[in-house]
């Protein structure tokens, strides 16, 4: 018997093992969907856009097409990272736009059993709650999943920022 | 879709395209047998072609309005406006259900009975009943339509034999169809067990064509038949000629038998020895010998044709005369060649060409960079060629995008035609340029624009007949588009010679609309007012009309011009008409960007916009001759070219720094890219300017869009990612009055132009709160002095400046100097005196009128004048001038150029413009000499009755009364004042004029404006005065 709250998600129910690409963000480790990942890339040149929101940041070039950089850990209110300490950039896609979603780290990719997930705690801080699906018990910690297509739609979470 | 289907959406709606613009024509030209004969040839082939694929409702209509067509031709009928008129909505229909057959592959559902009746009766108007000469209504399933009724014919009724009839029948080798008769046009289908197939069809017989113009070339004695020609054009020919026989299409047959041989002497042997080959040839590609025997059988029939065309080219002139079938021959063979030269390509393949071909330069700009740093790289040779063939390819791509404006154009002259008839209104539609080329990109973004500003002028500009004629202007209107290339970019023009812009009418309107107010639009100029035809929301119409005011205004014009790089502007002058310019960039896809840096990143701006580049010294190092950026209330403007440039900081527009820390910056030069918004004309600092690059303009991710700065980003060679400047963004956000000050460049150009009263005044406050004025053309400096460096000597200020002792003046006497910092000050230069002029703060920069409204006697001010909406005092700078140096009037007599001259001389001033008796009595009054001014020449002559003394007149030519000229005859007619200089001071300036000035007694002529050489010439005037006496 699986969570209910799994059921609503269909992706997840069709195979009951899930893999999911794990990256460090201060020290936190967040889940990202194995399928939503076109590209890991170490360091990159990153151009700065004045003027843009702030979790935006920059523009690189990702094999001749231009990659939006979105700062994750400014996306979810979390201190910027150390000076000298350069991030690596996960790439994902939304409505066919290239995102580069700016990490600390990337770890291993995990299969993760359904049967381990569970919905987001009533408690979490919205920023987080907004982008996650849900979370992973695993057994030294929790892993929470980014809903990368929630993470990526600003239109509505502009307005909610 | 089907594929055939498609083809015939295509076709049909160009066919459709042409028949719109040919049937105004015709309505001009009702006798233009040639255009009757295009349309009726045009419309049958629709006809034809939708009963073929099934589409009744569109045949039907396009049956009924070829009826009406048919008896125009037959001369049975006379071209009519209402005839047109309905023809034309026939067309409208079957465009509509064209449009439905796209969208779902069906003929929408729908009645056309009425119309059909309508277009069935006035076939039927001057005609008596049954006897049509068009076979077709009669041959209906044998039913006998009653043209009274007007009943339409349905669906089905109509055979599939008698459309194959109507087919056959169908005129004109000269058919723009030709080339495709033979290929797809559904006879051809017909005739399935014809020679044709058992021949092998198409495929074949290209072979054989093949060999045919291959052996043709190599047997002696048949080549010098073919001298001139290539074995593809022979094959092509042959190609031709075989497939029109094969598919009995005689008369193609005929026009192409004609073209084959080039060169006389092609007769009867010849001709018996080339049927041979192709029989020959024939066998050779596995066709059997009967059917090639037939094939050959076929030839026979054109025999005649080539024989005879060969004796025409024999005695070409002798042919000339000749009659019209032979006339139309060249041309028909002409579409057939012109045919295998062009080929129909999806647009969507074409764009994506284009991306690729934009990837590839990115890639070969990437290869460039990388080898660039490389030393003898042995890579350098062939990335030089394929760098070569990157650019030609690119350029040919880009060609294959570029259509004619005309394209844009083609619906224009229904539209305008159909407003005449609904708005009663004469209009003449003249298109100038249509072939100019231009991204088909940018095309399809102003085709709508476009036909909304034909549709305005036509609605709103042009009058009708009766108010043409009442206000003297021939009773037919003129549009005139016009599209030319200039620099990079395509202007179109649309003109009209209609009632103009009324800027009363709009003043009310703008009122109504709150848009502005009463006080603010008093002081607009009538360019300004009716500027605001661009502002969002409006419209000029007094009413909606079903023409224009569908709550589209010229606003979204505007914006969807600006929306591709281009601008709009308007001259409209009431009672002549408006003229409104687009100009556009040619291509979006790639474009030259000059790449900047500021902060440490670098950016692109498009080199379109951007006008010259100046490089500013700091302000450390200026020299005298650089230029360098000036300060006006924190307002950072440059002096170019004796125009002030308003200036953005590039780094605080991208919120990196205040201007504050911008100030600072001393040490460093800057670069100003000076860049153009419209009308309105700014600079951008920038920390340095690298070179320019070919850059592909990728738009911003979504996100980003909300930016205005950037209107895309780019890779460039090194594989860095840079965003593009967008400057109207950047001029947005720097400005919000950005459309102000393009009024106020326009009303500049306009004021130089008609010389009126306006004239920069430098703006400043000292001691007390009102502002002060001085006109900016007496400033010689703007200065910043520190306070330290200010020192006393015999009770005067001075301060070192430039390795002299300058005096310090304070405009106020109850001002004191700042404690500590920089002190604002005002440099003025008189000959080898300089004195500084100490002011609180410099306040604006204003264009404003110089009028004088209250004289003072205060020392030191001419007056006070309303400057800006504000009373401010006018101060006199000759006061401070002799404050500064007691020795100064004195110096006068010292001066080299005034050595001659007693005291100050009296001079008169006669102008009617107010502001040039302001602006001289300044000047002559600092040049030292007693001026008085009046404002007409009665009132001078009254001064000189009176008896005052005047050593020299100086007058303008121009003025309501009494001219110049008259005043000066009127001066030298009196012995008394025989003894007085004149000098006329006048716009007008051509040889003609200086030559009547001094045929009317003027000694010096001296064009306004020049300060310099009035002061010269005054001089110089009173030196040979000095002389004489």
């Amino acid at each position: 018997m699986n969570d209910i709250v799994v059921r609503d998600d269909l992706s997840l129910v069709t195979t009951g093992v899930q893999d999911f690409v794990t990256v460090m963000l201060d020290g936190q480790m967040v889940g990202i969907p194995v399928l939503a990942v076109h590209d890991v890339l170490n360091t990159q040149q990153i151009t700065l856009i004045p003027r843009a929101p702030d979790w935006v940041a920059g523009v690189l070039n990702l094999r001749g097409r231009i990659v939006t950089a979105i700062d994750l850990r400014r996306r979810l209110g979390l201190p910027p990272l150390e000076k000298g300490k350069s991030s690596m950039s996960v790439v994902v896609e939304h409505n066919e736009e290239p995102y580069s979603l700016q990490i600390d780290k990337v770890g291993e990719v995990l299969s993760l059993e359904d049967q381990l997930f569970e919905k987001n705690p009533v408690t979490l801080d919205p920023r987080w709650r907004e982008v996650s699906i849900g979370i992973y018990r695993l057994k030294d910690q929790l892993l929470p999943i980014l809903d990368v297509d929630r993470l990526l739609a600003f239109e509505s979470s502009s307005k909610a920022a | 879709m089907d594929d055939l289907l498609n083809e015939f959406l295509t076709e049909t709606g160009e066919s459709i395209d042409v028949v719109d613009v040919e049937l105004v024509k015709l309505e001009q030209d009702p006798n233009n047998k040639e255009v009757l004969d295009n349309i009726f040839r045009l419309v049958h082939t629709i006809k034809g072609t939708c009963g073929f694929l099934g589409l009744p409702r569109l045949e039907s209509v396009a049956h009924a309005s070829e009826n009406v067509l048919g008896k125009f031709r037959d001369g049975e009928l006379q071209v009519s406006e209402s005839a047109v008129t309905v023809i034309l909505e026939s067309l409208d229909r079957i465009k509509e259900i064209l449009a439905g057959l796209e969208a779902t592959e069906e003929e929408p559902e729908g009645d056309d009975s009425e119309l059909i009746g309508r277009l069935d009766a006035i076939a039927e108007g001057n005609d008596a009943p049954a006897a049509a000469p068009d076979p077709e209504p009669d041959t209906v399933d044998g039913e006998i339509i009653e043209p009274v009724l007007g009943r339409p014919l349905k669906a089905g009724e109509v055979s599939l034999e008698e459309l194959e009839a109507a087919f056959a029948n169908a005129p004109g080798p000269g058919d723009t169809d030709v080339q495709e008769t033979p290929v797809s046009q559904p006879s051809g289908k017909d005739s399935s067990a014809s020679l044709f197939d058992r021949i092998g069809g198409e495929d074949t017989i290209a072979v054989a064509a093949h060999l045919v113009s291959q052996r043709v070339e190599n047997e002696d004695k048949f080549a010098k038949f073919f001298e001139g020609t290539d074995t593809e054009q022979r094959k092509g020919r042959f190609m031709g000629l075989m497939l029109a026989l094969f598919k009995d299409d005689m008369d193609a047959a005929d026009a192409v038998g004609r073209q084959l041989v080039t060169v006389a002497g092609f007769g009867e042997p010849q001709f018996d020895a080339m049927l041979d080959l192709v029989k020959t040839v024939l066998v050779e590609c596995q066709v059997d010998a009967d059917t090639a025997d037939e094939a050959v059988m076929m030839f026979e029939l054109v025999r005649e044709a080539v024989i005879n065309a060969s004796k025409e080219v024999a005695q070409p002139k002798a042919t000339a005369g000749k009659a019209k079938p032979g006339a139309e021959q060249p041309q028909a063979g002409k579409e057939t060649r012109r045919s295998t030269q062009s080929i129909r390509v999806n647009v969507d393949l074409l764009e994506d060409l284009m991306n690729m071909v934009s990837e590839l330069v990115l890639t070969r700009n990437q290869l460039l960079q990388i080898t660039r740093n490389m030393d003898n790289s042995e890579l350098g040779v062939p990335l030089q060629r394929l760098s070569q063939c990157t650019t030609e390819l690119q350029e040919n791509v880009m060609k294959t995008r570029m259509q004619p404006i005309g394209n844009a154009w083609a619906k224009l002259p229904r539209i305008v035609r159909d407003l005449t008839v609904e708005l009663d209104k004469k209009i003449e539609l003249e298109m100038l340029g249509a072939d100019t080329e231009l991204d088909r990109q940018v095309l399809e973004l102003i085709k709508d624009p476009l036909t909304h500003m034909v549709r305005n002028s036509a609605d709103h500009g042009i009058e009708s007949p009766a108010e043409r004629i009442a206000s003297g202007k021939p009773e037919m209107g003129t549009i005139v588009l016009n599209a030319y290339h200039e620099g990079g970019h395509i202007i179109i023009e649309i003109k009209d010679d209609g009632r103009g812009i009324n800027p009363e009418k709009l003043s009310k309107k703008i009122l109504e609309k709150g848009l502005a107010s009463e006080g603010e639009l008093a002081g607009m100029s009538e360019a300004q007012i009716q500027k605001f035809i661009f502002h969002p929301g409006f419209s000029t119409a007094e009413q909606v009309t079903s023409v224009s005011g569908r709550g589209v205004g010229m606003d979204v014009v505007r914006s969807n011009i600006e929306k591709i790089g281009g601008t709009i502007d308007m001259v409209s002058t009431v009672g002549k008409g408006s003229n409104f310019s687009i100009k556009i960039p040619l291509t979006l896809a790639i474009v030259a960007g000059l790449i900047v840096k500021a902060q440490d990143e670098r950016y692109a701006i498009p080199q379109i916009s951007v006008l010259e580049l100046v490089r500013a010294a700091s302000a450390e190092r200026a020299g005298e001759n650089d230029h360098k950026i000036e300060m006006i209330n924190d307002t950072p403007v440059l002096r170019l070219r004796n125009r002030l440039l308003p200036l953005v900081y590039l780094n605080e527009v991208l919120g990196f720094d205040e201007i504050a820390e911008n100030e600072d910056r001393t040490t460093t030069d800057d670069f100003i890219i000076v860049s153009q918004v419209g009308t309105f004309t700014f600079g951008i600092v920038v920390d340095q300017v690298f070179d320019t690059e070919e850059i592909v303009v990728k738009p911003v991710a979504p996100i980003l869009k909300d930016l205005d700065i950037y209107s895309g980003n780019t890779i460039l060679g090194d594989g860095s990612v840079i965003m593009i400047l967008d400057p109207n963004g950047i001029a947005a956000l720097a400005s919000q009055g950005v459309a102000a000050a393009e009024d106020e460049e326009d009303e500049e150009l306009v004021r130089r132009a008609a010389a009126s009263d306006k004239e920069s005044m430098l703006l400043f406050r000292a001691g007390q709160t009102h502002p002060r004025a001085v006109p900016l053309s007496l400033v010689a400096r703007l200065e910043e002095i520190d306070i330290s460096t200010v020192e006393t000597s015999d009770g005067r200020l001075m301060v070192q400046y430039r390795d002299a002792l300058m005096p310090l003046i304070l405009a106020d006497q109850s001002m004191n100097l700042r404690e500590n910092g920089n002190q604002p000050v005002l440099v003025f230069t008189d000959r080898q005196f300089t004195m500084g002029l100490a002011v609180d703060e410099i306040l604006d920069i204003v264009e404003d009128e110089l009028e004088i409204k209250l004289a003072s006697d205060k020392d030191g001010v001419i007056g006070s004048a309303v400057i800006n909406g504000k009373a401010s005092e006018v101060i006199d700078v000759t006061h401070y001038l002799g404050l500064a140096f007691p020795e100064w009037l004195g110096s006068k007599d010292m001066s080299e150029e005034a050595s001659v001259s007693r005291s100050a001389e009296n001079i008169l001033v006669v102008d009617d413009s107010d502001f040039f008796r302001n602006m001289l009595r300044p000047i002559l009054t600092v040049a030292g000499y007693n001026v008085t001014a009046v404002n007409c020449a009665e009132a001078a002559l009254d001064r000189l009755e009176a008896g005052n003394h005047f050593d020299l007149i100086i007058s303008d030519i121009e003025m309501p009364d009494m001219t110049g000229y008259e005043l000066a005859q009127a001066v030298r007619d009196n012995p008394e004042w025989a003894h007085t200089r004149l000098v006329a001071l006048s716009a007008l300036s051509n040889e003609r004029d200086v030559n009547r000035g001094f045929e009317a007694g003027f000694d010096d002529y001296v064009a306004k404006f020049d300060k310099d050489t009035l002061l010269r010439s005054l001089s110089q005037q009173f030196k040979i005065k000095g002389d004489a006496a």
